[in-house]
This record gives structure tokens, C-alpha cells and sequence, in this order.
């Protein structure tokens, strides 16, 4: 399931409260599983620069009181699980972007959740990395059987990756102002997803909308 | 212009150096220097042979290291112990940051007579000094990297699961030993100078003291011998630091 809307319209903070790094103003955060069962990815890898790819993957299940070596066994299980076989013992700075998102991808999925939140997560990656990472993480996902809540400005992306889509209002006080739920079966090829015929008349009808949330706003950037 | 091969660039660099020492010593001999002002190369070298064929640099040596090692690792201890309390404390912070900002807005080494009075001329007035140089130096570095460690890293941390204690572990020690490290040249020079400047106020020993009494007599052979000696012993701990920082920030 993927949330879009325009920028502050609280898309991050929504994740954020989710996890529980920010207080959410009002109301309550139900997510349907614990707390440690979900895990979160940002935009921006924060991997811990003074260890290895495989310590930080390791990290979590550290955490969760796993015993050091076996952590680094699962580590290098699930590297090897996102295409770094043999990368195990290099620093964050010897990496390249996308195999540090596919580090940080590792050490949320080593934790074995039940739930994934994605802040933006591709956006900084260029696009044949990004495709082929996606790729990975749909064909993961799918197998593991992980919801995921996906933020993010591209609708393309978020049409070809979620089950339903969700549009949030323009803020302050932003609200989900329409659901559209993606018809397209899974297991799902997120490039070819496009080609789908559900595809095209979805993106456009959601485009449309998104743009008369902006407009209410800003008369001048739907125009 | 003709590509220099980096390779060989240390040697340019020699044969340059002795080019320059050579037509020093020639001019020297030509008597076109006054040795009082510029001795020869080759004085200023058997001065140094003179220092260490009798072995009386040795005491001296051994007061200047004493001191600049002694203050240099109480300075690192106490600059990051108060760094730390500093940045956990707010009302810590409130007293110790201008007495720290006005440390380190003045010449510290204008407080090397006050140490000779308060603590002698022995040994400890010249630790007091290294110490307070680096100290200083140690405390801003801790002290502001703490308040500037990456957000990022602690949310996820957080997020992972991770509780004080790994926070502490994972992110904020690992950030310390980086900004230390990377100020331990910095403050290995300031070290030095503290002890240096510390003997040359007043003292029995050190490579200070030997320095001021070439200068009481006239003697400046004996006093580039001791610069170039200093400056040695400086690049030699300098290298020694560069290597241990390699080591440790090997993921940098």
C-alpha cells in the first residue's frame, strides 16, 4: 500500500509516528502489529559509517538479543539474499549507493517484519539502480510475505508497487481524500506492471486528483 | 612543461634542500655570514653530534616528553570527560562553555608563569601547561560533536530496536574516538608547545630550558640544533598518530 499526496501534507510524520519516533499530536497510531515487528526504511541509508556491511545488518538482532556470531550469520545470509555475496566486510564509504540501500534493506529485513515502512526510500538512487533494487524488494516482499507502506512522490511508483494507493489531502490538517485500489495481480513485475491496461487510466485519474489537492493550495502550480 | 613524476618527488625535495644547505655552508666559510647570526650547517650539526656524543641531551629530553605526554593524555581524559558531561548536562554546559570559550579565545601560554608559581619549576608547571592547551582543544572538539552527532544514525538505531546503552555504544563513543583522532595531531603539537614554552619560562631541564640558555649566551648553533632536534621529535609522534588514526578510522 503506498501513501501520496503533496509535499507537507505529513506523508513522513505519518510514517514517523508509526514507528514511534515522533508523538502523534492526536489520536492513535494502530498498526496492527508490534512494535518490533516493523521495520523502517528512509531515504537516506544511515548505515553506521565504522562498521562493516555485515555488522550493521547485524545490528537489529544484536539488539533483539541474538548472540553476536549467529547475528553475522544471518547477516551474511541475507546479503547474500540481496545480491552483496562477498561484500560483507566493507565499510558504508566503500560501497556504492545502491549497495548501500541494499545493505540498509538487509538489516530491516534480517529483523524478520511483518511491516515495512518506505520514506522515500528509492528517490536518491539513479534509475537503473532504483529499478533493479525495486525489482528485488517486490520479488522479497512478495515471498515473505511483508505488508509494506510505501511514501512516495512518484505515482508510478506507487501504482506499479502497491495493492491500493492512497491520496492524502493538502496540508496543514491533511486527511486521506480518495483510495484507489491497484488491479493488478502478484506476484507483480513492477516494470512490466506498467504496461498493465489498469495501469494508464489509474495514473492519469490519480495525477488529476493530486494536482486539484495542490491547486486548492497553490492556484498557480496546478495551472 | 615536463610532466614531474610524483614518485620521485621526495627526492626533488632532497636535492634542493642540499643544494640550499651547500651554498649556505659555502657562503658561510666565504665569510659572507656572520656565524653569530647564522652558523654554519656544519656547526649546527656538531653541535647536535656534541649533544648526543656526551649524552646530556638525554635528561632533557626526557623532562620535554615527561611533560608534553603527561599533558597531552590528562588534557584528552579531562577534555573528554568534561566534553561529555558538558553535552549530557545543560546546566554543566551553561558553566563550563565560557570558561572554556574564554580559555580558548586567549594565548593559553600566558598562564605559564602563573602554573611556575602555583606549582614550581619542576616538572608539574610544565605538565599544567601542556595540559591546558590540549584540554581546551579536546573539550570544544567533544563537546560540540556530541551536539552535532548525526540524527540520522541515532533514529536508527532507535529504530532497530537499540536502547540507551547502544546508543551510547554504536553511535556516540564510535563519533567521539573519530573527533578526537582526528584532532590528536592538533593537539600533540599544542602538547609540545606547552611543555616547550613552560621549561623556556623557567626550569632545570628540558629541551625549553637548554633553548633558553642557548639564547642567554649568545649560542645560535646550539639553539637551531635544538629546533631542528624539536623538530624531529615532533614529526616523529606526529607519524606515530597518523598511523594509530589509519588504524582506527580505517572505516573512514
Amino acid at each position: 500500500m503506498s501513501l501520496v499526496g503533496p509535499s507537507g501534507s505529513g506523508k513522513s510524520s505519518l510514517l514517523r509516528a508509526v514507528i514511534g519516533l515522533q508523538e502523534p499530536l492526536g489520536g492513535m497510531v494502530e498498526a496492527g502489529v508490534a512494535r518490533a515487528n516493523i521495520g523502517i526504511l528512509f531515504q537516506d541509508d544511515a548505515l553506521l559509517p565504522w562498521k562493516s556491511a555485515r555488522e550493521n545488518v547485524a545490528l537489529g538482532l544484536v539488539f533483539s538479543g541474538s548472540e553476536r556470531q549467529r547475528a553475522l550469520d544471518i547477516a551474511d545470509t541475507w546479503l547474500e539474499r540481496l545480491g552483496l555475496t562477498g561484500f560483507g566486510d566493507r565499510y558504508p564509504r566503500h560501497l556504492s549507493g545502491g549497495q548501500r540501500k541494499r545493505v540498509a534493506l538487509a538489516q530491516v529485513l534480517a529483523m524478520r517484519p511483518k511491516l515495512i515502512l518506505m520514506d522515500e526510500p528509492f528517490a536518491s538512487l539513479d534509475a537503473i539502480v532504483r529499478a533493479r533494487i525495486v525489482k528485488d524488494v517486490v520479488a522479497l516482499v512478495e515471498r515473505e510475505k511483508i505488508s509494506v507502506l510505501l511514501v512516495t512522490h512518484d505515482l508510478e511508483e506507487a501504482l506499479s508497487l502497491s495493492d491500493v494507493v492512497y491520496l492524502l489531502s493538502q496540508g496543514p490538517r491533511a486527511h486521506i481524500t480518495k483510495r484507489y485500489p491497484v488491479p493488478i495481480p502478484r506476484p507483480r513485475d513492477p516494470v512490466r506492471a506498467r504496461t498493465h491496461p489498469a495501469f494508464a487510466p489509474l495514473y492519469e485519474k490519480l495525477w488529476a486528483d493530486l494536482l486539484r489537492e495542490v491547486g486548492r493550495e497553490h492556484p498557480a502550480e496546478a495551472a | 612543461m615536463i610532466a614531474l613524476d610524483p614518485r620521485y618527488a621526495w627526492l626533488r625535495r632532497l636535492l634542493v634542500f642540499t643544494t640550499l644547505l651547500a651554498i649556505w655552508e659555502a657562503a658561510g666559510r666565504a665569510d659572507l655570514l656572520n656565524p653569530l647570526y647564522a652558523p654554519n650547517p656544519s656547526q649546527i650539526g656538531s653541535a647536535l653530534v656534541e649533544l648526543f656524543g656526551d649524552g646530556r641531551i638525554w635528561p632533557h629530553l626526557e623532562a620535554t616528553f615527561s611533560a608534553a605526554l603527561g599533558g597531552l593524555v590528562l588534557g584528552i581524559l579531562v577534555g573528554i570527560a568534561l566534553g561529555v558531561i558538558a553535552a549530557m548536562v545543560p546546566v554543566i554546559a551553561e558553566l563550563i562553555e565560557p570558561v572554556m570559550t574564554l580559555l580558548n579565545a586567549i594565548p593559553r601560554v600566558i598562564l605559564a608563569p602563573l602554573f611556575v608559581i602555583w606549582l614550581g619549576i619542576g616538572l608539574a608547571s610544565k605538565v599544567a601547561l601542556a595540559f591546558i592547551l590540549v584540554a581546551v582543544l579536546i573539550f570544544f572538539t567533544v563537546f560540540t560533536g556530541i551536539r552535532q552527532v548525526d540524527r540520522r544514525l541515532v533514529e536508527r538505531i532507535i529504530t532497530l530496536g537499540g536502547d540507551r546503552r547502544a546508543l551510547v555504544r554504536h553511535v556516540y563513543l564510535p563519533s567521539v574516538a573519530a573527533w578526537v583522532l582526528g584532532n590528536l595531531k592538533i593537539a600533540v603539537g599544542f602538547a609540545f608547545t606547552g611543555a616547550c614554552v613552560g621549561e623556556f619560562v623557567a626550569a632545570s631541564r628540558g629541551l625549553g630550558y637548554l633553548l633558553s640558555f642557548a639564547q642567554s649566551t649568545y649560542n645560535a648553533a646550539l639553539m637551531m640544533a635544538l629546533i631542528l632536534l624539536i623538530l624531529v621529535v615532533v614529526l616523529i609522534i606526529f607519524s606515530l598518530a597518523g598511523r594509530l588514526e589509519k588504524r582506527l578510522l580505517r572505516w573512514n
